[in-house]
């Protein structure tokens, strides 16, 4: 006898439920329950802290007369405007990986299931895991707009729903792109391509925004007149957007006016249902064809010119076999790329802040601040480095994933291993930290002795960090991850920007009594004191201990832990 | 060649090679074989140099796995019994990677590396992505690997796994040709039809322990079996009939 369409979508989900309702949620977790705590516990402060942002921006607004509510309507028309663009784009990935990539999917198209129903059981899931941590995290922006706004009960729900019923409509046109896309473009080289278009997007937007200078429009001596002002705020978005349906939706809810606000929520719903009905209707037309696509391999593009094994000839053999694999297996893989371009991105704006920083309107004198900004920026660039080399060094014995038994079996050591990853990620992340140092030091036109500071500081304090992300990566690997850059988000990740944190304000705190009394001496022609001199002998030799100690250290950790994994 | 000395690995409790001893000379192909879970794969990776024992000793050419682990390595082609490998390297790469890993002079590769895999039928696959390879084909790739830098010892885990007739037959003529120039075989298998084929002599272990070693007659005398075949033998003395 048939299964009805519930009965087939209940059994296809439950590898998904069974888990987590019969272990529990901490049991079904890879690290258990102490991975859940400490990703709950950042997970919270970080929600609170977004939710105690906004709720005094608004409350900001609120008491600004006439302009004030528009401001705040205007601001939360863009947040869902970018929270429809970021559904769109998780959307588009997670179809891509559950509907045509992930590994199960053999085993469950040889079940005696109907296509059509494989495919909304996927997409229920797809729906779900893409669409969660978007309204989680958007919960405290709306909740304190309701706080501000003192709107009732009928807000919050209708919020829920109107954020429900945006990632369902995203869900399904991401999923209707991407059945038809598959026919053009194998699975796997589509969502290489969407990651890359969907960063650059990110990163040409990012410039474009902070090269625009938007902290000019809090500033209304900027436009010629208020009512060009006024009216700019005023301008409503375009009324074909499923955002500006949740935006009417939201904030009838939040005058007051409910009918408006459930007429607006029907809307948008009727929307869905419709995009749903057409992705059914089009997911048994190509669903299985894009999927029978997908099996056959892609042909390579670009073939290897062998520049990289002439590059490092040089090196001892085993020490070139690792160093030439690493930059191969690093430059083929798109992930790595779009963390690329992503920090660089970053890269260029942290330079054009300290370019645009209005230091001559400053009431310090310039000289001190341009100097102290140098000194801050020490450590600030240091934490820049800290995030790079959580995604990069950090991972790096992860992504031997399962053929880390090559590794093992080598006639290689652990301690040889790790070294070789620690010098292939040390050079490029040297060479990046003192141009950003330099460039950013050349832009506060610091004097000589800032800047020598700067450099020397950062070339010690870069090996440490590096050593502490390969170490920690070694101690707390993960072979099985799909995606390894992803491990930093575990307590071994949590463990290493905590440690890199300590470590650069460890030091900074050391160097900061000498480096000011020395500046102040040079800046004012006077002579230091003995008693200034030993303390500064004493400060940057504890430094450079210290610095020695963060190399050594965690290597050995990251050695004797990853000795006695069993693979 | 081989000699591994009340070799044991134990997971809290539960021992899952229980003080394994056992010689084997150069150039003989030995089989080891047992039901699943039997410690098989433990015993392989312990020789390999993968996984720690608990207890004992592994000996390849005359030097201690645990003591000098790099120098013993050297002189095993390590094949495993699941094809895991660098899915962005190109068969060439990977077989470029492993020559400098094993220290094989670049002169030595290049005579060497379109034999190799020509014999496995890779050739025409060498400048591919490892990504883009079967299952069987990642599984010959890393025996090609494995004898490029010319082992002494060859541990190999479940070989026929994954392979055709043709290559079962070019594998099987492979590792006989091996053992008369001297290389000492050490293989896992589930085929009993493949152990009874090529190897000299079998080992049969169950819940770690090594219950019967020798040729196919004496495990026949042992498992009190007059003119059955291997099948039998193995089921007779791992209390399976």
């Amino acid at each position: 006898m048939d299964n009805s369409l519930i009965q087939d979508l209940k059994l296809l989900l439950r590898p998904r439920t069974m888990p987590v309702l019969t272990r529990g949620l901490t049991r079904s977790t890879r690290g258990g329950a102490t991975r859940l705590l400490v990703l709950g516990a950042v997970g919270t402060v970080f929600w609170w802290g977004l939710f105690g942002i906004c709720w005094r921006v608004l409350r900001y607004f609120h008491r600004i007369e006439d302009i004030g509510d528009l401001l705040a309507y205007k601001l939360l028309s863009m947040i869902l405007i970018v929270s429809f663009a970021l559904l769109l784009f998780s959307s588009i990935l997670t179809s891509l990986s559950k509907l045509y990539l992930s590994r199960d999917l053999i085993l469950v198209f040889s079940l005696p299931v109907a296509g059509y129903r494989i495919f909304i059981a996927r997409w229920l899931d797809s729906t779900a895991d893409s669409s969660w941590m978007v309204i989680v995290f958007t919960m405290p922006v709306f909740l304190a707009y309701g706080i501000v706004f003192g709107a009732g009960v009928a807000y919050y729900i209708n919020t829920l729903l109107a954020l429900t019923v945006l990632a369902v409509i995203a869900s399904a046109l991401s999923a209707i792109l991407v059945m038809v896309g598959v026919m053009i473009v194998p699975a796997t080289r589509m969502r290489s391509i969407v990651i890359l278009l969907g960063v650059l997007l990110f990163v040409v937007l990012y410039l474009a925004i902070r090269l625009l200078r938007p902290e000019q429009l809090v500033n209304p001596e900027v436009f010629d007149s208020v009512l060009v002002y006024i009216s700019s705020l005023q301008a409503p978005a375009a009324p074909f957007l499923p955002s500006t349906w949740a935006y009417n939706c939201i904030q009838a809810a939040l005058t007051g006016t409910a009918w408006a606000s459930i007429f607006h929520l029907v809307l948008a719903a009727s929307f869905a249902a419709a995009m749903v009905c057409l992705l059914v209707l089009t997911a048994d037309v190509l669903y299985f064809k894009g999927f029978s696509k997908t099996q056959t391999a892609a042909a390579r593009v670009i073939r290897s010119s062998g520049l990289s094994d002439r590059l490092f000839r040089f090196l001892p053999a085993p020490v070139r076999s690792f160093t030439v694999k690493e930059i191969k297996t690093f430059l083929r893989d798109q992930t790595q790329w779009t963390q690329l371009f992503l920090i660089a991105a970053l890269l260029v704006i942290y330079i054009y802040n300290f370019d645009a920083l209005p230091l001559e309107k400053s009431p310090i004198q310039t000289v001190y601040l341009q100097n102290l900004f140098s000194f801050l920026n020490m450590g600030l660039a240091l934490f820049v480095l800290t995030a790079v080399a959580a995604r990069f060094a950090y991972p790096a014995v992860s992504l031997e994933r399962e053929a880390f038994w090559l590794v093992r079996s080598a006639p290689l050591s652990l301690r040889a291993f790790l070294l070789i990853k620690f010098f292939i990620y040390y050079v490029p992340l040297l060479v990046l930290t003192e141009i950003l140092i330099v460039v950013t030091n050349l832009l506060l036109k610091v004097t000589p002795f800032m800047m020598t500071l700067s450099t020397v500081t950062v070339f010690f304090l870069v090996p440490g960090i590096v050593a502490m992300g390969i170490g920690l990566g070694a101690a707390y690997p993960d072979f099985k991850a799909e995606n390894p850059t992803q491990t930093v988000t575990s307590f071994g990740g949590l463990v290493f920007m905590i440690a890199c944190a300590g470590y650069i304000g460890l030091v900074i705190l050391l160097q900061a009594g000498p480096v000011y009394r020395l500046f102040m001496a040079d800046l004012h022609g006077r002579p230091l004191s003995g008693a200034t001199w030993l303390w500064t002998v004493a400060a940057f030799g504890a430094a450079l201990a210290l610095s020695i100690l963060a190399i050594i250290l965690p290597l050995r950790f990251g050695e004797r832990r990853l000795s006695q994994v069993h693979i | 060649m081989i000699e591994l000395r009340d070799l044991t690995k134990a997971y809290g409790t539960y021992l899952a090679v229980n003080r394994l001893n056992l010689r084997i000379a150069k150039g003989e192909i030995f089989g080891f074989i047992g039901p699943n879970g039997a410690g098989k794969t433990t015993t392989i990776k312990m020789m390999g140099g993968v996984l720690a024992p608990t207890e004992g000793s592994v000996t390849i050419a005359g030097v201690n796995m645990q003591a000098e682990p790099e120098k013993a390595k050297r002189k095993i082609g390590f094949i495993p019994d699941r094809p895991y490998l660098y899915e962005k390297l190109t068969g060439l790469e990977f077989m470029k990677f492993t020559a400098d890993v094993y220290g094989v002079p670049e002169s030595r590769f290049h005579e060497r590396v379109a034999g190799i895999l020509q014999m496995f039928s890779l050739a025409d696959w060498s400048d591919e992505l490892i990504e883009s390879y079967s299952h069987g084909m990642k599984q010959r790739l890393i025996m090609a690997a494995a004898l490029l830098h010319e082992p002494e010892v060859l541990i190999v885990d479940e070989p026929m796994v994954g392979l055709d007739p043709l290559a079962i037959i070019m594998v099987k003529d492979l590792f006989k040709r091996l053992a008369a120039e001297g290389v000492t075989i050490f293989m896992s298998t589930h085929t009993l039809k493949v152990a009874e084929d090529i190897c000299d002599r079998i080992g049969v272990i169950t819940r770690g322990r090594l219950i019967a070693s020798g040729t196919t007659a004496d495990l026949q005398r042992e498992a009190h079996v007059t003119s059955a075949d291997l099948e039998q033998v193995f089921l007779n003395l791992t209390g399976k009939s």
